[in-house]
């Protein structure tokens, strides 16, 4: 009843652990290629966590995720290679920016709700993925694109996280941060409101709660999220490709974000981890990594079927399940 | 005072209110009349979720169909609905403190949660999730959200749907006590007509969307046209 905002559940606790052994281990006993496929990962993770919380918290489907990865990550290219600002405020201004542009996605989107909120945010998916097509992304070149042909010019990373190891270790705060904040917003009067809201508008409008104004602030929230995740997958590569951020991309990520199950972190880590380690895993063994895509729709047809609340829900409530008739035993 | 000055309100071609007057001065009021009266939709118009068509709305001067929804609840309009709308993933706290997160201090409102809890007697739930009450507790949780943070009127869609007789009575004890509690004046609809005749002063009747009756209880209740509304007539 009282303030528990610094409260730390089982899930939190399990979340924390997971970061410190990613923080730790991970990096010493991956290789050079896996370093890469788990910073991808881990910047993946921070997105599908942004655009899971929505339809958690919300309901509201935001199939534009991904392109808006992309509008942080070309915000980050371009203020690394036309200004020698540190790497931390090159990422807070593209987390900010994209935020921006969330918001502005949201006005129009706000107006439509379900299937048709989703196809408006499909839309600007697409939208986007012509605009990064045609406009590729700055690669050090001159102008207002910034993009040059022939090799492109270097790319800083943070002075503590220069090396693939320190770097990943740095993305692994990054998206820790992330899951805090949008913790901290669900203890707090955002969360509140948003529970009402994903309740019944109408009740949240008869609890004086500004509807507008918290949708608004949960797409800002996932723009943010997409922005900082794209500008660390900027500066995990050095460069991007627009074929990283087509719309086709947004709709697998959000996809992914139901299968893991879009109410707990670890449904984003194993939404990431269908999406960047499995087909690595595949291409590792010699398969096809495009059969990653049938595990996908199992797995989709597997959580539609058996667990409305992801892999993560389904294996949270077996944990649970298992451990509640030892307490009985106990008591 | 809560004036109704011709309140219009027309759904393309169906007239859901037709010129609807009435002055509600007692400090609990209630509003009945059959099912398509026009109850719920004057509630809403109240609310802010519907339009009206002409008329106005005043309560002390201060005119309510000028502000937005969410604005009203700031100024003091609360609201039940004919479905207790309850988060399932709040706690009973947090649910009723999300009717006065905009404004005040958070010891102050979590203070003023608390006591309203206790007044309807859900203090020792306050821990617990949305999702594990019955629908008394979810009544009774919608009901100290309409307690806190100083309303000036509260309205009650229908309160005692679905509850027993005791959890009934019980309920109309909290509407009846909630002016003294609160200072706000109060409306119910209800189509338990017991209830309304035990809690409420006064009572207007709608039927097909204009006013029938407005009065004492008693006196609306034993009016013919009320009656022929309810029941019907005998033809001849």
């Amino acid at each position: 009843m009282n303030n528990r905002l610094f409260h730390i559940t089982p899930s939190g606790w399990s979340g924390l652990l997971f970061a410190a052994f990613a923080f730790v281990v991970l990096p010493m006993v991956a290789g050079k290629l896996w370093l890469s496929v788990f910073i991808s990962t881990g910047c993946f993770m921070l997105a599908i966590a942004g655009v899971a919380f929505m339809y958690a918290r919300l309901g509201m489907v935001s199939l534009t995720q991904v392109g808006l990865m992309g509008v942080g990550g070309w915000v980050m290219l371009r203020l690394n290679h036309a200004y020698g600002f540190p790497f931390e405020v090159n990422l807070i201004l593209s987390g900010l920016v994209t935020m921006v542009f969330g918001w502005l996605l949201a006005l129009p989107a706000l107006r439509m709700r379900g299937l048709y909120l989703a196809l408006v945010t499909l839309m600007a998916a697409g939208g986007l993925e012509i605009l990064f097509a045609t406009y590729q992304f700055p690669n050090g070149g001159e102008g207002f694109w910034g993009v040059k042909t022939g090799s492109a010019a270097a790319f800083r990373r943070p002075w503590l996280a220069g090396s693939a190891e320190a770097y990943m270790r740095y993305v692994v705060v990054i998206v820790v941060l992330g899951f805090l904040l949008i913790e901290a917003h669900r203890r707090l009067a955002p969360g509140r409101a948003w529970a009402l809201i994903r309740r019944s508008e109408a009740a949240a409008m008869a609890a004086g709660v500004n509807v507008t104004l918290y949708k608004t602030w949960a797409f800002g929230i996932a723009g943010l999220l997409a922005g900082v995740a794209g500008g660390l997958l900027a500066g995990s590569l050095g460069l991007l490709d627009d074929a990283t951020f087509k719309a086709s991309e947004s709709v697998m990520v959000f996809a992914l974000a139901v299968v893991g199950g879009a109410r707990y972190w670890l449904g984003a880590l194993i939404a990431a981890t269908l999406y960047r380690i499995l087909p690595a895993l595949l291409n590792n063994w010699g398969v096809d990594a495009d059969l990653s895509f049938v595990i996908f729709g199992a797995g989709l047809l597997h959580a539609i079927i058996t667990a409305p609340n992801g892999l993560a829900g389904q294996l949270i409530d077996t944990i649970q399940a298992k451990l509640a008739p030892k307490k009985e035993a106990g008591q | 005072m809560i004036k109704v000055d011709n309140v219009s309100v027309h759904f393309g071609g169906v007239i859901a209110l037709d010129q609807v007057s009435a002055e509600f001065t007692a400090p609990v009021n209630g509003i009945i009349g059959p099912n398509g009266a026009g109850k719920t939709t004057l509630m809403n118009v109240v609310s802010g979720f519907v339009q009206v068509h002409s008329g106005r709305i005043d309560m002390n001067g201060t005119n309510l169909l000028s502000m937005s929804p969410h604005r009203r609840a700031h100024w003091g309009l609360r609201r039940s609905f004919q479905k207790e709308e309850i988060a399932n993933d709040l706690s009973v706290f947090d649910n009723v403190l999300v009717q006065i997160d905009h404004a005040g201090s958070a010891g102050a409102k979590r203070d003023e949660v608390r006591r309203m809890l206790g007044l309807v007697g859900m203090l020792d739930k306050a821990d617990r999730m949305g999702r594990t009450l019955n629908s008394f507790e979810r009544r009774l949780t919608d009901m100290a959200k309409c307690l806190v943070g100083s309303p000036k009127l509260v309205m009650f869609d229908e309160p005692a749907g679905g509850l027993s007789i005791e959890e009934t009575k019980r309920l109309g004890e909290l509407i009846q006590a909630l002016p003294d509690e609160t200072g706000a004046q109060v409306l119910v609809i209800d189509h338990d007509v017991e209830l309304i005749s035990r809690i409420c002063t006064d009572t207007l009747v709608l039927d097909f969307g204009k006013k029938i009756a407005f009065g004492p209880t008693a006196d609306v209740l034993a009016d013919p046209k009320v009656k022929a509304a309810y029941l019907g007539t005998e033809e001849v």
